[in-house]
């Protein structure tokens, strides 16, 4: 399986994470491109690319579409150290904290990379 | 034979034929585990599995050998069976402990095996085509 991302490149923290996504080691392969270019639109041509400047978007490559939370837990279960987390943050009790807190982040992502000193 | 060495002697019998018989019921039921874990690697479920047996006998024959001596002097049977009875128990409590090491080493190995080729923990969104560039 490979799983592709589509991530907000103009927030610093997007890009820190992708940074430190890039040496964690990996259970599936994850590939990274940055949301409404030329390599997402032609990759997926029938995807409502403005949705994906709204929250983070994991694709499978049998297209299988992870949107927000979803694709945060996909992101935990290919890596090594982290699978057993994404079971549990997706078990039934954990998920809407999950869901809560992932979105929280989400939406003030351009806060928080600003307060962190990451914004560029 | 004086009392004492009667007693290190069924001591020593009765804690290594024990050792013995946990080592293989380890090894017995052990192996179908390791099987899985591995794949069904036979060959190397067999060498992972005799690998801990061997640990484990080292470990529980160490544990005997040091809690040999008695310390005091005995001088009735009675005596003589209390403190077997004693070292015994010693020697079933750390079998016993090692056992469940040895059942944690298992269930840990085979649930990082299994995780490695599990399912996502979440359903898909929304379906869409993906174009190889």
């Amino acid at each position: 399986m490979l799983l592709t991302l589509l991530y907000d490149p103009s927030c610093g923290l997007c890009q820190r994470v992708q940074g430190w996504l890039a040496d964690q080691p990996k259970l599936v392969e994850l590939r990274m491109i940055p949301i409404k270019t030329e390599a997402a639109r032609k990759r997926f041509p029938h995807l409502n690319h403005e949705l994906t400047s709204e929250d983070l978007t994991a694709i499978s490559d049998k297209g299988d579409v992870y949107f927000g939370p979803k694709a945060w837990l996909m992101i935990l279960w290919t890596l090594a150290r982290y699978r057993d987390w994404s079971y549990r943050l997706a078990s039934p009790e954990l998920l809407p904290t999950t869901r809560r807190v992932v979105s929280l982040i989400s939406q003030h992502r351009y806060q928080i990379s600003h307060v962190a000193g990451l914004s560029r | 034979m004086t009392i004492e060495i009667t007693t290190y002697l069924v001591y020593l019998s009765i804690s290594i034929a024990l050792t013995i018989w946990v080592a293989h019921t380890i090894h017995k039921n052990g192996r179908i585990f390791l099987v899985e874990v591995f794949h069904g690697n036979e060959p190397l479920a067999d060498s992972v599995n005799h690998l801990l047996v061997v640990g484990f006998y080292l470990i529980n024959l160490g544990w005997v050998c040091l809690a040999l001596k008695l310390g005091y002097a005995i001088s009735t049977a009675q005596e003589g069976i209390e403190a077997l009875s004693v070292k015994i128990g010693t020697v079933l409590l750390v079998l016993g402990g090692m056992h469940f090491f040895n059942l944690l080493l298992f269930s840990r190995m085979r649930r990082r095996a299994t995780m490695r080729h599990g399912h996502p923990p979440v359903y898909p969104d929304a379906f869409t085509t993906v174009e190889e560039v």
